[in-house]
């Protein structure tokens, strides 16, 4: 995994690229002298790909944004048209006014913040502890954590329901947000992990020479270094457990559900209102699409750190 | 010093080691003992021992075998297409070079959307009637009648169908990383192939391919992963049908605990799916990633 790892980061050039050619380290890449198309009528019909690419691929999110601006029949009217006839605000204004779902909304982000402040509470000591002393049982425990990613949700969700159940908190966020976090927490470790790694030992070292004990020197001097890091890792659990479903469908009734369960049962509950669905499907997507454009920097280095490693 | 920087690691790992034994390993111990008996789904109702009678229901039963199929393809089906839109797509981004780097950016969007709402929106976009896919390609003339393609309605390609919106969230996934991984090949490698005379299909499959492989091997275990467990998408656009057509494991044991009602029954499904998804999972990686290989 680590040589997998190395590849892709972004920041580290590969070991062959160093050993090759020093000296051509800054212009390393495909960019620049290797795949970077060099003449002007490629590279115009290159961009006009990508323009075609981009608008397919940009085109069903908007369609659905362009649909919940739409009168509720004008949503199913045969043949469909692309753009409103008419711009209303009237399937927004039914979405939000039906029982339940700003309740779902709030459940939504409760369990989500908790689920994310327990995956990083649990996460970072133990990532800490792995990368710093390399013990075998490290290995052992991110090789565990690994496979945790495999079990599938449907198969552990009604012993988790039961479980939560027997001890009172059944259809609870707090029951939820566990169960999410049991998605969170082995790719928070991963994250961390990779984190950690790029924290230079000298750093804890002169701190403890200092004085400070072990995890004084992990609470104030390494944990500010890597807060960028545990951001990207709290974007990433707060995400997973924002836009689960099966789980929320398995462990939760009326008082608990989040959004993500109540736009599906839009589809049986209230016959097929598409105005509604689409709205409410919009408005619980818009601010994360947001937040993450805006800290998109962040958010690519971590992706990619955690999808090679998680 | 040495044992007690042991005992450190060990306390630091201890609560997140706990957490997972509580909440992933003991359930899935729950799972395997509830699969050897007949249980009532009503609370409280009998619990019988039977044995490996619920695996042998499990393994004589054409849901189950078809469902076991239907996973194989379709994750297939999303890997692949994933992987060669992805590569396209980062081989585009990196010879546009920077100039596009915010339209890379834009191109991540979809990784964001929850898969329930991706499952909507493309049931939306292909539903029987008022579906605009079908509207647009009758009105481009390729189609005789807006209806001629059902997709989400037509047992022989729903498979196909619900496979979309996976592809679409996740095409960006495969992009970031391959994308990643090209920016590590050393441009003067291609220099020079290219003053040998070696020309794109070439440099792509002898040399941009190759120099990848960890990272597309890491890629496809993932998403294979991924794929194989999909749920909520083919949930919302079909429910499993027409036909039981798209139903795939995960929908198929939801449903046989659920709908059904034989909670023993969908633990011994569940408990197979996972050990098959463990071996393939686990022969996957021995052979194209080839671990502890480091150079």
């Amino acid at each position: 995994m680590s040589n997998a790892s190395l590849a892709t980061k972004p920041e580290q050039p590969s070991s062959n690229v160093s050993t090759t050619e020093p000296p051509m380290r800054r212009r390393r890449g495909v960019n620049r002298e290797g795949l970077e198309a060099g003449r002007r009528s490629t590279r115009t019909i290159l961009w006009i790909l990508l323009a075609a690419a981009m608008v397919l691929y940009g085109f069903p999110f908007l369609y659905l944004l362009f649909t919940s601006f739409k009168t509720p029949i004008d949503t199913i009217a045969v043949p469909p048209t692309i753009l409103p006839r008419e711009w209303t605000l009237e399937n927004y204004t039914n979405a939000l006014g039906r029982s339940g779902v700003v309740a779902s909304f709030i459940n939504s982000i409760q369990t989500a913040v908790i689920s994310t402040v327990l995956s990083l509470v649990l996460a970072v000591p133990a990532a800490y502890g792995i990368t710093r002393y390399k013990t075998p049982s490290g290995q052992v425990f991110i090789m565990a954590a690994l496979v945790t990613r495999m079990v599938p949700p449907v198969a552990i969700g009604i012993p988790l329901a039961s479980m939560m159940a027997s001890v009172g908190l059944a259809d609870t966020p707090i029951a939820l947000s566990i169960a999410h976090t049991t998605i969170s927490l082995p790719l928070s470790i991963w994250l961390m992990s990779s984190f950690f790694e790029s924290v230079p030992r000298d750093l804890e070292e002169a701190a403890t020479v200092d004085g400070c004990s072990r995890l004084g020197a992990l609470w104030r001097v390494v944990i500010p270094v890597v807060s960028g890091g545990i951001a990207v890792t709290a974007i990433f659990a707060f995400l997973a457990s924002w836009n689960e479903f099966l789980f929320a469908l398995l462990m939760t009734a009326i008082r608990s559900q989040t959004t993500p369960v109540v736009i599906a049962n839009f589809q049986t509950q209230f016959g097929l209102d598409w105005g509604s669905m689409t709205a409410l499907a919009a408005v619980y997507s818009i601010p994360v699409i947001l937040l993450t454009l805006l800290l998109q920097r962040k958010i690519v280095a971590g992706m990619t750190l955690g999808a090679v490693k998680g | 010093m040495r044992i007690s920087d042991r005992r450190f690691a060990l306390y630091l790992m201890t609560p997140a080691a706990l957490f997972l034994a509580v909440f992933v390993a003991y359930p899935l111990f729950r799972l395997v003992a509830d699969s050897f008996f007949k249980i009532s789904p009503i609370a409280g109702g009998p619990r019988d021992f039977v044995g490996f009678q619920n695996y042998v229901t499990a393994f004589t039963s054409e849901a189950f075998t078809n469902a076991g199929w239907r996973t194989l393809a379709y994750t297939l089906v999303v890997v692949t297409l994933e992987f060669a839109l992805g590569l396209g797509m980062a081989l585009l981004f990196t010879t546009l070079g920077k100039k596009s780097q915010i339209w890379r950016t834009v191109f991540l969007y979809p990784l964001m959307i929850a898969p329930i709402v991706a499952g909507l929106l493309w049931k939306f976009l292909m539903i029987d009637n008022f579906g605009l896919i079908g509207t647009l390609l009758h009105q481009a003339g390729i189609l005789s009648d807006p209806n001629q393609i059902g997709w989400l309605s037509d047992p022989n390609i729903v498979l196909f169908s619900v496979a979309i919106p996976d592809i679409w969230l996740t095409t960006s996934f495969m992009c970031l990383v391959l994308f990643a991984g090209l920016q590590n090949i050393p441009g003067d490698l291609l220099e020079a192939a290219r003053l040998d005379g070696a020309r794109a299909p070439a440099l792509l499959f002898r040399i941009i391919l190759p120099l990848l492989r960890p990272v597309i091997a890491v890629a496809l275990v993932v998403r294979g992963i991924d794929a194989a467990r999909a749920f909520d998408t083919i949930l919302i656009q079909t429910n499993g049908g027409p036909q039981s057509a798209s139903e795939t494991m995960s929908l198929l044991i939801y449903r046989t605990m659920i709908r059904f009602g034989d909670p023993g029954l969908a633990s011994a499904m569940g408990t197979i799916y996972l050990l098959a998804m463990l071996a393939i999972a686990f022969v996957a990686v021995a052979t194209i990633w080839r671990p502890g290989k480091d150079n």
